[in-house]
C-alpha cells in the first residue's frame, strides 16, 4: 500500500533573485511499513523533501500525494489538521515542549486531536513504555538526556497514530549509545506494528540499519536501494 | 492545556515575567492610591465647602443670588425654617440673614461678609463653635457680639473683646453703623474664608438692616448627597416662590472641582496603561521571538493558528491577573490605612492647601466601582498589548520557525 508518492516535484528558493534549486524533479514512492533512510550530502535536499512531505513547505512544482491525499492543493489550515493526523514528526533538536513533562508531551498532540483523558492517559503509558522511557514520565526535557528526550520526541511522534513518522536527522545530536537505542526502538516499532519511517540522515549507524536508502544529490535522486 | 500550557510559560524566564508583573503590581498600587488622594481632595474641597459654607441645599428670594443685595429677603424666617425641617430628606436647616459690610477697627478697615445666624441651630449645622481657638461662642439674645476668624483679627490688629464697627446698607439703602464686641475667635482652617466671613446674632443684624425675621439663606442638610435631587424637588414644590439650589448650583465651582480631578485621576490612569501596554508588548514580543522554533514544531506537530494566537493571549493576560489583584490589594491596603489616618500635608505646604478651601489632612478615598474599573482597564490593556505578539507568532511559518536556532 502507498504511503507516500511524490511525481516530480521541484523546490527553487529565491526564484526571482538568485534561484537555488533545492529539488529538481523528485519522484519517489513510499509504500506502508517502509524503514528508509534519505541520504545525501550537504544541500543536497533531503531536508527539503523531508519538509515537503510532511507538509511544512510547499514545492515549486510537482504532485505530493499522501495516504492519497494531494498535499500540494489543500489550504493551509486544513494542511494543519492533515500534519496533525497523518504524520508523526520527529526532528533533529528534539522539540519537544520545555514546559510540560515527558508524558505531558505525549499527551499533547492527543489532546489536539480531541481524544478522551482516559484513552490519552492509557497510550502515554504504552508509549513511554514502547520507548522504554516510563520511569521518567514526569520529567521535564531538561531534567533528560539528549537520548531520552528523543525518544520522547519518537513517542509524541506517535501518538497520533500516523500513518508514518517522518524524522529529520533523529541521531545527529546523540551520542552512539543513544544512537543505537533510538535506533532499536524505531527499528522494532517498524517490524513489530508496521510504523513507517523515513529518515533523512548522514549517519551511516542509521544508513546501516534502513532497509531501503533512497541517495539524493543536488537535488535529484542518485539510488534508490532496497536491501 | 492551553491554560496550562500558557501558565507554565510566563514561569519558564521568571524573572523577566516578574518584571512585568511588579510594573503592573506598582502601576496599579500607585494609581489606585492616586485616585484616593484625588478623591480624598474632592471629599475635603467639598465637604468643607458643604458644612462651612453652601450646605447641600439653599433656598433665597428668587432675585437674591444675583447680586446678593440685601434687599432680597424672604420674610417670616423663623416659620420657613421650621416647615423645611418637616420636609422629608431634610436632616437639619437655618437661617442667615447676610450683607457686606465695611468691618473697622482703629487700625484698619476691610469690606467682609456678614452673616446673621441663629447661634443655637448654626452651632449644630456648620459646627462653627467647635473651631473657637480662643473666646465663646454667640450667646442667643445677646447683642452686638461678633465672632470672626483669628486671621481677620491680626490684620484689623484686634483681640478678645476689642471693639469694631460695622458699616452697612440697611434693607432701604441708607447707611448704618453698628458697634459689636469680639465673643470669639474662630479658625476653619479655609484662608479664604477666614478672610472674608464674619458671624453676628441674626436678631441684631436684623435690627440693623431694619426688619426683624426677616432671612436670606435658608441652609439645608441632608442624610446623603445621594438624597438630594429628591429633596430638592420635595422643597422646589413646597416652596414655589422660592429659589432652591443645590451646592453644584450655588457653587458652579464644587462641581468643576469634581469633575476636574476626577478627570485628572482617569487621564493619569490612561498614561500609566499606555506605559504598560508598551512595557507588555516588548516583554511578549520578547517571549514570542525566542521560542520561535517552538512555536513553529507546535505549528508542525498540528496545532491550529487560532489555538498558538490564543496560547498568547492567555499568557499575557495571566500576567495581567496575577499582577492587577496584587497591585490592587496593596493600593486597598495603603488607601485604606490612610483614610483613617489621613496624610498630612503640612510636610509639602503649611499653608498651600488652606489656600484653596481644603484642609492639611487628606483622607484618601476610592469607590468600590473605581477598583472594578481599573481591574477591567488592566484586562483589556492586556488584551490588546498581547494581540500583536500573538500575531507574530500566528505569521511564523513552521518550516522556517523550526529551522531557527
Amino acid at each position: 500500500m502507498t504511503v507516500i508518492e511524490t511525481k516530480g516535484i521541484t523546490k527553487v528558493y529565491n526564484p526571482k533573485k538568485v534561484p537555488v534549486h533545492a529539488l529538481r524533479g523528485v519522484d519517489l514512492t513510499i509504500r506502508k511499513g517502509e524503514f528508509t533512510a534519505i541520504v545525501g550530502p550537504s544541500g543536497s535536499g533531503k531536508t527539503t523533501l523531508l519538509n515537503i512531505i510532511g507538509g511544512l513547505d510547499q514545492a515549486s512544482s510537482g504532485v505530493v500525494i499522501v495516504d492519497g491525499v494531494d498535499i500540494t492543493r489543500i489550504s493551509d489550515n486544513k494542511l494543519i489538521d492533515f500534519r496533525k493526523e497523518k504524520i508523526g514528526f520527529v526532528f533533529q533538536a528534539y522539540n519537544l515542549i520545555p514546559v510540560l513533562t515527558a508524558a505531558e508531551n505525549v499527551e499533547f498532540i492527543m489532546l489536539l486531536q480531541g481524544i478522551s483523558k482516559d484513552k490519552r492517559q492509557k497510550r502515554v503509558v504504552e508509549l513511554l513504555k514502547s520507548v522504554g522511557i516510563e520511569d521518567q514520565a514526569d520529567k521535564r526535557p531538561s531534567k533528560l538526556s539528549g537520548g531520552q528526550q528523543q525518544r520522547v520526541a519518537v513517542a509524541r511522534a506517535l501518538a497520533s497514530k500516523p500513518s508514518f513518522v517522518l524524522a529529520d536527522e533523529p541521531t545527529a545530536n546523540l551520542d552512539s549509545k543513544s544512537t543505537a537505542q533510538l535506533l532499536d526502538i524505531m527499528a522494532k516499532l517498524n517490524q513489530e506494528e508496521g510504523m513507517t519511517f523515513i529518515f533523512s540522515t548522514h549517519d551511516q549507524r542509521v544508513i546501516d540499519r534502513a532497509r531501503r536508502v533512497v541517495t539524493l544529490e543536488d537535488g535529484m535522486i542518485i539510488s534508490d536501494v532496497t536491501r | 492545556m492551553i491554560l496550562k500550557l500558557a501558565w507554565r510559560n510566563i514561569w519558564r524566564n521568571p524573572a523577566r515575567s516578574f518584571v512585568v508583573i511588579g510594573a503592573i503590581i506598582i502601576g496599579v498600587w500607585s494609581v489606585i492610591f492616586l485616585m484616593g488622594v484625588m478623591h480624598g481632595m474632592i471629599n475635603s474641597y467639598v465637604d468643607n465647602a458643604i458644612k462651612r459654607e453652601t450646605s447641600h441645599i439653599q433656598i433665597h428670594h428668587p432675585e437674591y443670588m444675583k447680586d446678593k443685595e440685601s434687599k432680597f429677603y424672604m420674610e417670616n424666617a423663623e416659620k420657613l425654617i421650621q416647615d423645611i425641617e418637616k420636609i422629608p430628606g431634610v436632616k437639619a436647616a437655618t437661617i442667615r440673614s447676610q450683607t457686606n459690610v465695611m468691618i473697622g477697627s482703629s487700625h484698619g478697615t476691610r469690606g467682609i461678609r456678614i452673616n446673621g445666624i441663629v447661634p443655637g441651630r448654626e452651632d449644630k449645622l456648620t459646627g462653627l463653635n467647635e473651631l473657637l481657638v480662643e473666646g465663646k461662642y454667640l450667646e442667643e439674645g445677646r447683642p452686638n457680639q461678633i465672632l470672626l476668624s483669628s486671621r481677620l483679627a491680626s490684620k484689623l490688629k484686634v483681640k478678645l473683646r476689642s471693639k469694631l464697627i460695622l458699616t452697612f446698607q440697611t434693607l432701604d439703602g441708607e447707611i448704618v453703623s453698628g458697634a459689636f464686641r469680639i465673643k470669639g475667635l474662630f479658625d476653619t482652617k479655609n484662608a479664604m474664608f477666614d478672610d472674608n466671613i464674619a458671624f453676628v446674632d441674626i436678631h441684631s443684624l436684623n435690627e440693623l438692616l431694619g426688619q426683624q425675621d426677616i432671612g436670606h439663606e435658608a441652609m439645608i442638610y441632608i442624610g446623603s448627597v445621594e438624597q438630594m435631587d429628591s429633596t430638592v424637588m420635595s422643597l422646589k414644590k413646597a416652596f414655589p416662590d422660592l429659589l432652591v439650589q443645590n451646592y453644584r448650583e450655588i457653587s458652579p465651582e464644587l462641581g468643576l472641582f469634581e469633575t476636574q480631578i476626577g478627570m485628572a485621576g482617569r487621564i493619569y490612569m490612561v498614561i500609566f496603561m499606555l506605559a504598560l501596554i508598551f512595557g507588555i508588548i516588548n516583554t511578549m514580543l520578547m517571549a514570542v521571538l525566542e521560542r520561535v522554533r517552538e512555536l513553529g514544531m507546535l505549528m508542525a506537530v498540528g496545532m491550529n493558528k487560532l489555538k498558538i494566537f490564543l496560547m498568547i493571549v492567555l499568557e499575557t493576560l495571566l500576567l495581567g491577573v496575577v499582577g492587577a489583584p496584587i497591585g490592587i490589594g496593596f493600593g486597598y491596603l495603603l488607601t485604606s490605612y490612610y483614610s483613617t489616618r489621613g496624610i498630612n500635608l503640612v510636610i509639602f505646604s503649611k499653608e498651600g492647601m488652606e489656600q484653596f478651601g481644603m484642609t492639611n489632612f487628606i483622607y484618601p478615598s476610592v469607590n468600590p466601582e473605581d477598583y472594578l474599573f481599573l481591574a477591567m482597564s488592566v484586562f483589556i490593556t492586556a488584551l490588546l498589548a498581547s494581540l500583536y505578539p500573538a500575531y507574530k507568532a500566528i505569521k511564523l511559518k513552521p518550516v522556517e520557525a523550526i529551522r531557527k536556532m
